[in-house]
């Protein structure tokens, strides 16, 4: 026999007790495969991988957790999930094994009280887990955070995604037009993940920023809608950007909110070195920013402007800040070229919504 | 059974009518398929049988193939 | 070598592929059946013949029947009973049909 590593992991699958105890679903001789995973309503409306005990296998051995652990329950049906449940999902969405231990922290940090995923899936709004990595695994696994970050090509941002939706769908039970009865659903619902260009920025990272050390693998998963571009290709002095960005941040989801929604805001390298040649760190930055993100009440009560959505009365007077403290993110990531940055808009926060939530990715 | 199953999925109620030795490859074939096809079987062999024995067959039959394309109880 | 690499290939299963369940297996991992109707009244049902001898005797005798119970029947022929029927006679059954009887293997 030869040494050929694909045959090994199918003669392991078929011959040893591999510890798998999901059920085994046979497809006909005569059927498609990939159709047949659709028939099933385990896909998100694009083509899976069969998840055969090979793949699994496989697929596990990107993690030194054992198939039978239980990571955590998962909305909306509240089923405790196993380490090979999300292995068999990972499959199917395309990852590769070193990208499981990101699954399965993504999975964790949403499946939490603070982030809420039940909420999250429930809502009418158009918004779902988006995913910021930090940390040397980025690039370990081929992470994208420059050209197209928000975008198409990388297959660990796609695949991490992915995966994590899938688990909401096939093990929680989250089916669109099921408990999930979004009104305009949004990319973000099918994988919203990426890395931050860490090496380029004079920053710290997000992750830093949220309490972690710079050497520690971190996600964090933001409550958000799909990304907007903020286009600037005129300022030269970071105070005029930076005037400019929030200009666009204050529309976040709507003009009228204030301090119910919190935001993602993802900086372009070009963007970014109107920052750093003007000498601005992090802090620098959000001091600034803050004070261009004040609005005044009166201008956004009910009927103020002829519009009846807003404030009530009550609020007239004040002056409020667009966001609560700690509620915009800011990251560094895309491509070199292109004066524009991104905003991703969120959804209610707090206790009655969704809380930004990051934990560490362990093997 | 791939018909029936195909019609199924297009929301057709389908059942298939076939002689008894089939009862086991059936249900092997609706666990490959992920549906459990409706069926109905007659008494083998078939293709030896006088007109009048094929009527009889059918006669037979009849209600327990209108109770698996409806929700009538079968006789 | 020769006798064990012949053991293996008796071991592979016939056909299909065996694929893990992703769900939480809490419901069936089948399809369920389309919606029944509570009797015939008023349908049109097709007889599909799988094109084995003497299977269209028995179809009249069970055209008979459906017929006196209030249905429209509505007669196919697949070419061959060894393939699935034709994707196009399958449509025309499906978009002409309320529900289908399909005989009569043997």
């Amino acid at each position: 026999m030869t040494v050929d590593p694909g045959r090994i992991d199918e003669l392991r699958a078929r011959f040893s007790d591999s510890g798998l105890s999901s059920r085994r679903v046979e497809v006909g001789a005569l059927e498609d495969e990939a159709e047949a995973m659709f028939d099933r309503g385990w896909t998100d409306g694009l083509p899976v991988v069969a998840p055969t005990k090979a793949r699994v296998a496989r697929m596990l051995d990107g993690t030194t957790r054992s198939p039978g652990d239980i990571v955590t329950l998962v909305p909306p049906s509240l089923v405790e999930c196993t380490i090979e449940k999300v292995a068999v999902n990972a499959v199917m969405a395309g990852c590769r094994p070193e990208y499981l231990p990101v699954v399965l922290a993504a999975l964790e940090t949403i499946c939490t009280d603070e982030f809420n995923m039940h909420g999250v899936l429930a809502t009418t709004m158009g918004v779902g887990p988006v995913f910021v990595v930090n940390g040397p695994i980025t690039q370990q696994i081929g992470m994208n955070a420059g050209i197209n970050v928000l975008g198409h090509g990388n297959r660990a941002n796609l695949t991490i995604g992915r995966a994590v939706q899938l688990v909401i769908r096939n093990v929680g039970g989250g089916q669109p037009g099921g408990i999930d009865r979004a009104t305009h659903g949004s990319p973000a619902k099918l994988s919203f993940c990426f890395a931050e260009d860490e090496g380029g920025s004079p920053w710290t990272t997000l992750a830093e920023d949220r309490g972690f050390d710079r050497s520690t693998n971190v996600v964090t998963a933001f409550c958000g809608e799909a990304p907007r571009i903020l286009v600037d290709q005129k300022s030269r002095s970071a105070d005029s950007l930076l005037r400019s960005l929030a200009s666009g941040l204050l529309s976040a989801v709507s003009p009228r909110t204030v301090l119910a929604m919190d935001g993602l805001l993802v900086i372009s390298p070009e963007h970014m070195a109107r920052f750093r040649d003007a000498g601005w760190d992090r802090a620098r930055f959000m001091d600034e920013l803050g004070a261009y993100l004040m609005v005044e009440s009166d201008e956004i009560l009910v009927g103020a402007g002829g519009i009846e959505e807003g404030l009530p009365e009550s609020m007239g007077g004040l002056t409020l800040p667009k966001f609560r403290p700690g509620g915009l993110l800011v990251v560094h990531a895309g491509g070199p070229a292109g004066l524009f940055s991104a905003i991703v808009g969120g959804w209610l926060n707090g206790p009655m919504g969704s809380d930004p939530t990051s934990r560490e990715i362990t093997p | 059974m791939h018909d029936i199953d195909d019609l199924e999925r297009r929301g057709l109620p389908g059942v298939v009518v076939a002689s008894d030795p089939f009862r086991d490859a059936a249900k092997a074939q609706s666990e490959a398929l992920g549906l459990d096809v409706a069926t109905a079987f007659t008494p083998h062999p078939v293709q030896d049988r006088t007109d009048a024995e094929m009527h009889a067959m059918a006669d037979d039959v009849v209600d327990s193939v209108i109770a698996a394309i409806t929700t009538a109880p079968s006789m | 070598m020769n006798d064990t690499k012949s053991t293996t290939r008796e071991a592979e299963p016939p056909m299909g592929m065996m694929l893990l369940d992703p769900t939480s297996e809490i419901a069936p991992s089948g399809r369920s059946r389309a919606v029944r109707m509570a009797s015939l009244e008023g349908l049109t049902v097709g007889l599909l013949d799988i094109s084995k001898p003497r299977g269209n005797v028995f179809l009249d005798r069970l055209e008979d029947h459906l017929g006196r119970r209030g249905a429209t029947v509505l007669r196919y022929a697949k070419p061959t009973f060894t393939k699935p029927a034709p994707a196009d006679l399958r449509h025309e059954i499906a978009s002409q049909c309320d529900a289908v009887i399909e005989a009569l293997a043997d």
